[in-house]
C-alpha cells in the first residue's frame, strides 16, 4: 500500500530535516538521517496469571555522515533535542575524521518509498482478551503446561529517512504480537522450556492455539515431561519443525552478508548461479511481512529478492558499503521477512520417510563455526523410529555442517508455519551424527 | 541525571518506583584494516511502575521534563488499574527494604574515537605484519555506561552507574582444504575502553598464544561425541555457573517450574562445588557489574547458590521473594529505559578450589581439555549447553591434538556431582550478553574444573 507524504508525520520529517542541514553546516559531503518513533502496549502474562500492563515510548535520530572518505553514525534518543544535535553533529564530524579513509563510503541517493500497513492503533481489549483466551487455552488443554511468561502486543513504528543524495523514505508499520514460554511440569518431573510466538496484523478472527504453532507448542511440551537420552551414537535423519529450520535460515542469510563477504569467509562468494542447497528448497524475501518495511537501513527501497531458487544460489546480499567495498552486485535488504516455499509432501509424510532419527523442535547449540561446522542440543524433540514419532528426547547432541545440510534436504512440507518475519515447513535432512 | 520527586499515588499504590536511565553505547569494528562500523548511541528517559491491587502497570517515555513524567506516572497507573479486568486479586506485601546511596565507577579519562581506531589500526597492522598468512584480522571495541537515578515509595533513593568495556581480537587463517578457521581473543573490563589494556605491547603476548593455538585448530580433529572426563578452563567456570545453575536459581524460573524449586537443602553438587552471585564485591575486590541496590531499591547482597555442594537458596525481585516465601537479595534489573525489572544474574562465580590445572590434566588418561567458549543456553531441566570453539584431546595425561568447534552439554545436577577437581585460579569476564526477554551486562567467573560431560561430535 502506498501512502501520500503528507501521511507521514511531519515532525520526523522536519528532526531528519534539522539533522541533514546540520550536517552539512558542519562539513559533511555526505549524509543520511533517520527519525524513528515506536509506541507499544503490551499485556504480560507471568505464571499463568495475567500480570502487567505496560506502554512504552522509544524516538530514535540515527545519522551517518561522510567527509573525506570517512564515515561515523550515531544515534540520539530524542527527536527534538536542538542543542543535543548540534553537539552530536559536531562530535560527529570529529569522529568521521578520525576514521580511515575509504572510497567504499557513500549515501543512496534518489530512493524513495512509503511503506504503510497494519493497524496504526492498539486495541487494548483485544490485547486483554488474547491473553485471557492463552491462559484459557492453557487451562482446558494443557493443565501441565506452566507459561513462565506470556504476552500480546500492540506496536507501531513510524520513519523517515532522508539522505543528502535526494533519497526520501518513510514507513508507518503498525502490528500485533503474542509469544509464550513456558515449561509443563508433573510432580517433579519438568519439560525443557519451550517458545513460540509471532507478529500478525490481525489478531481476531483465528483462535490464539491456530497462530504461530501456540497450540501445537504447548501439546507437545507436555509431551516432553519424559523425555529420555537417545542412549546411542548413530548416523540418522532429523525432521526440523519450522523454529529449527530458522538457524538454518540465518546462518545462509549471514554467510550472504557484509561481515563475511568483506571479511573473505562466505562460503558462497563465488557461488552465485551453482547449486548449494537441496532443489527442494526455494528461499526468498516477504519484506511486506507485519512489522517488517521494504526499506534498508542504509536508505534504499528493498524490491522483492529470491535467494535459492531450486538449490540454486541467486544472490548475495551485500549492502550499499558492502557492495561497493568487494565489488559485488548491491541487492538491499530490510531487517527481516523471509520464506522458505512450502513443499510437496505432507508433513506427516516428511516424518514417515525417517528410520532413525528426531523430530527436532529446538537447536540449542553454538554458532556454527565459519565452515558451517556445527553440534547442538536437540531440545523439544521426539525420536523417530520406522516412520514413527516416539519418545520425548533429552540429553541428546547431534553433528554435522550446516552448509551440508542444506545440501542434504530430502522432503520439505506443504505445512508452515508464519510468523510475520518468517515463514518456514517442515524439512527432512539425513547424515547428523546423534550422540 | 537529576533526582526526580518521589511518585505521589503512594497511598493507592502498594508500591511503586521512577527511574531515570541514560544508556550510552559506542561500537567500532574494523575489518582488514577498513572500519565497517562506527557508531554511538543514546537512549534515555523516564519510567514508572506501580503495583496495585496485585498487578503492575508500567509506563516509559523518552523524555523527562515535568510534563512527561507525569503523564508516564498516570499512564503507569492507568495500566495497573486497566488489569483489574482479569478480576480482583490480592496484593501481596512485597519486602526488600531500603537503599540510599550513590555509587558510580572512576576510571581513566575516556578515549577518543581518534585514539579507539589508533589502537585497533595498530592492533590489526601488527597482526598482519606477524602473521602475513591469517585470512582476516577482525577488531571489535564495544563500551556502555547505564546511569539509572531509582526513587521508590520505599523510601530508596539510588544512583547506581555500570560502565563495561571489551574488546575482541579476531584471527581467521584457513585449513589445509581452504576452510576458514577462527579464533579470538577477548578482553573485558568495569569502566571505558581506556580502562583496558589496548595496546600492542600488552596484547602480543596473548595474541601469540592464540596464533599458536589457532594454528594447531588448523590441523583440528572432530570431537568425540557422548560422554568424557573434560578439563574445562578457567574462561569455562564462569559460563558453566552462569548457564548450569544461574538460570534456574533465578525466583522468576523457579516459580516457572525449574527443578531446582524442589532441591533446596538438597546436595546438588560435588561438594568442592560452591558457587554464588555477587551482588558487588568478592573478597575486598569491587567486581565488573557492581550493583549495591537494584532496580527496585533493594539493598543487594550475594546470593549463595552452591555451598559445597548443597543448593542454598536463589536470586530473588521483590515479588519472587514474596511469592517463594524468601529473602529479597537485590537482584531485579532492568537494561534499558523502557524495561521493567526482571531477576538477573549479577556477578556469578563458581570458588577456587585447590587443585592445580596441570595436575588435572594429568590426571585424565582419556577426554578433553576446553578452553574458549562462545554462547551458551540455560534449561528448567538444568540442562545446559555452550559453545567451544578452542579445545585440546588429552591422552595419557598428556595434550594431543586440537579439536573443531564443539557443543558441551548436560545435566548440571550430574556434571556438578561428577566434579572431582577445581583449581586455585579465579577468572572473570565481562564480555557477554545474557539474553533472558531483555539482553543484560553480567559478569561471571571461576577456576578449572575436572567433570563429566557430553560432548557433541561424531
Amino acid at each position: 500500500m502506498s501512502m501520500a507524504a503528507t501521511d507521514t508525520p511531519a515532525q520526523l520529517r522536519r528532526a531528519a530535516e534539522r539533522a541533514l542541514e546540520l550536517m552539512r553546516a558542519c562539513g559533511f559531503e555526505h549524509a543520511q538521517a533517520s527519525a524513528v518513533r515506536v509506541a507499544r502496549a503490551e499485556l504480560n502474562l507471568n505464571h499463568n496469571e495475567p500480570s502487567l500492563m505496560r506502554s512504552t515510548e522509544v524516538e530514535r535520530l540515527a545519522i551517518t555522515g561522510v567527509v573525506d572518505g570517512r564515515r561515523a553514525s550515531a544515534e540520539l534518543g530524542e527527536l527534538d533535542d536542538a542543542a543535543g544535535l548540534e553537539a552530536r553533529v559536531a562530535a560527529l564530524h570529529a569522529d568521521a575524521l578520525a576514521a580511515p579513509q575509504d572510497k567504499a563510503h557513500a549515501v543512496s541517493a534518489s530512493e524513495h518509498a512509503r511503506v504503510v500497513h497494519g493497524p496504526a492503533e492498539a486495541d487494548l481489549r483485544l490485547l486483554a482478551d488474547t491473553v485471557a483466551e492463552l491462559l484459557a487455552l492453557r487451562a482446558r488443554e494443557t493443565p501441565k503446561m506452566m507459561l513462565e511468561e506470556g504476552l500480546a502486543a500492540h506496536a507501531r513504528l513510524e520513519a523517515h529517512t532522508l539522505t543528502t543524495g535526494g533519497s526520501d523514505l518513510a514507513c508507518r508499520l503498525g502490528w500485533y504480537e503474542a509469544s509464550v514460554m513456558g515449561t509443563a511440569r508433573d510432580g517433579r518431573r519438568a519439560s525443557s522450556f519451550n517458545y513460540t510466538g509471532g507478529r500478525t496484523h490481525e489478531l481476531r478472527g483465528t483462535p490464539i492455539a491456530e497462530r504461530f504453532g501456540i497450540g501445537a507448542m504447548l501439546h507437545d511440551t507436555e509431551r516432553q515431561i519424559d523425555a529420555r537420552p537417545i542412549g546411542a551414537k548413530f548416523v540418522g535423519d532429523v525432521v526440523l519443525m519450522p523454529n529449527a529450520v530458522a538457524d538454518l535460515v540465518g546462518w545462509l542469510l549471514g554467510q550472504l552478508g557484509d561481515a563475511e563477504l568483506i571479511a573473505g569467509t562466505s562460503l558462497y562468494r563465488e557461488r552465485v548461479g551453482q547449486l548449494v542447497a537441496s532443489p527442494l528448497l526455494n528461499l526468498k524475501s516477504r519484506f511486506d511481512a507485519p512489522g517488517v518495511a521494504a526499506i534498508s537501513p542504509d536508505a534504499f527501497a528493498t524490491p522483492p529478492v529470491d535467494v535459492l531458487r531450486d538449490g540454486r544460489l541467486a544472490t548475495l546480499l551485500p549492502s550499499f558499503y558492502g557492495s561497493r567495498k568487494t565489488g559485488l552486485a548491491h541487492v538491499p535488504t530490510p531487517g527481516g521477512g523471509w520464506e522458505i516455499a512450502a513443499g510437496a509432501t505432507a508433513r506427516a509424510d516428511v516424518v514417515h520417510g525417517v528410520r532413525r532419527g528426531a523430530l527436532v523442535g529446538r537447536l540449542s547449540m553454538g554458532h556454527p563455526s565459519s565452515n558451517g561446522d556445527f553440534s547442538g542440543l536437540i531440545k523439544n524433540s521426539f525420536s523417530i523410529e520406522n516412520g514413527e514419532v516416539a519418545g520425548a528426547l533429552a540429553e541428546t547432541m547431534i553433528s554435522g555442517n550446516v552448509a551440508q545440510m542444506l545440501k542434504d534436504v530430502a522432503a520439505v512440507s506443504r505445512e508452515r508455519i508464519d510468523t510475520g518475519a518468517l515463514c518456514l515447513p517442515w524439512i527432512r535432512i539425513g547424515g547428523l551424527h546423534f550422540s | 541525571v537529576t533526582a526526580i520527586a518521589t511518585p505521589d499515588g503512594a497511598t493507592a499504590a502498594a508500591y511503586a518506583e521512577s527511574r531515570r536511565h541514560e544508556l550510552r553505547k559506542s561500537r567500532l569494528v574494523m575489518i582488514d584494516g577498513s572500519l565497517t562500523v562506527s557508531t554511538s548511541s543514546v537512549e534515555g528517559g523516564v519510567s514508572e511502575r506501580i503495583y496495585e491491587n496485585g498487578y503492575w502497570g508500567f509506563a516509559s517515555a523518552p523524555t523527562s521534563d515535568g510534563a512527561t513524567v507525569a503523564r508516564v506516572r498516570r499512564q503507569a497507573r492507568d495500566n495497573a488499574r486497566a488489569m483489574t479486568r482479569f478480576g480482583a486479586r490480592p496484593a501481596l506485601r512485597l519486602p526488600g527494604g531500603t537503599y540510599r546511596g550513590e555509587h558510580a565507577y572512576i576510571g581513566r579519562t575516556p578515549l577518543t574515537p581518534a585514539e579507539c581506531v589508533d589502537r585497533m589500526a595498530a592492533l590489526t597492522g601488527w597482526c598482519r605484519t606477524r602473521y602475513p598468512a591469517l585470512k582476516s584480522v577482525q577488531v571489535m571495541l564495544q563500551q556502555e555506561h547505564h546511569r539509572k537515578q531509582l526513587v521508590t515509595t520505599d523510601g530508596s533513593d539510588v544512583l547506581n552507574s555500570i560502565q563495561r568495556a571489551t574488546c575482541y581480537v579476531i584471527l581467521v587463517a584457513e585449513s589445509d582444504d581452504g576452510a576458514p578457521v577462527e579464533l579470538w581473543e577477548r578482553l573485558s573490563g568495569k569502566g571505558s575502553l581506556a580502562d583496558l589494556e589496548l595496546s600492542v605491547e600488552a596484547l602480543a603476548p596473548r595474541l601469540e598464544r592464540i596464533h599458536e593455538h589457532l594454528q594447531a585448530k588448523r590441523r583440528a580433529v572432530p570431537a568425540q561425541g557422548g560422554q568424557h572426563t573434560v578439563v574445562m578452563g578457567p574462561d569455562l567456570a564462569g559460563i558453566l555457573a552462569h548457564e548450569a545453575m544461574g538460570h534456574p536459581c533465578e525466583g522468576d524460573i523457579v516459580l516457572g517450574g525449574a527443578v531446582t524449586g524442589d532441591l533446596v537443602g538438597q546436595r546438588v553438587a560435588s561438594e568442592l562445588v560452591t558457587m554464588v552471585d555477587y551482588a558487588h564485591h568478592h573478597g575486598a575486590d569491587e567486581l565488573m557489574i557492581p550493583v549495591y541496590a537494584d532496580d527496585e531499591g533493594t539493598p543487594a547482597r550475594d546470593a549463595v547458590l552452591i555451598e559445597r555442594g548443597v543448593l542454598k537458596e536463589f536470586m530473588q525481585s521483590r515479588e519472587t521473594a514474596a511469592r517463594l516465601g524468601m529473602a529479597p537479595t537485590g537482584s531485579a534489573r532492568a537494561y534499558a529505559p523502557g524495561d521493567e525489572p526482571l531477576v538477573r544474574m549479577r556477578n556469578t562465580a563458581i570458588l577456587p578450589g585447590t587443585s592445580r590445572l596441570d595436575d588435572m590434566i594429568a590426571g585424565v588418561d582419556d577426554g578433553y581439555l576446553l578452553l574458549h567458549t562462545s554462547n551458551g543456553q540455560a534449561d528448567s531441566t538444568t540442562e545446559f549447553m555452550f559453545g567451544i570453539n578452542l579445545g585440546y584431546e588429552i591422552k595419557g595425561g598428556r595434550l594431543g591434538r586440537a579439536i573443531r568447534d564443539t557443543t558441551v552439554s548436560g545435566s548440571a545436577l550430574k556434571v556438578l556431582q561428577s566434579v572431582d577437581a577445581v583449581s586455585g585460579d579465579m577468572v572473570w569476564n565481562c564480555s557477554g550478553y545474557c539474553g533472558k526477554k531483555q539482553p543484560m551486562v553480567v559478569s561471571m567467573g571461576g577456576p578449572a574444573i575436572r567433570a563429566r560431560a557430553h560432548l557433541g561430535g561424531e
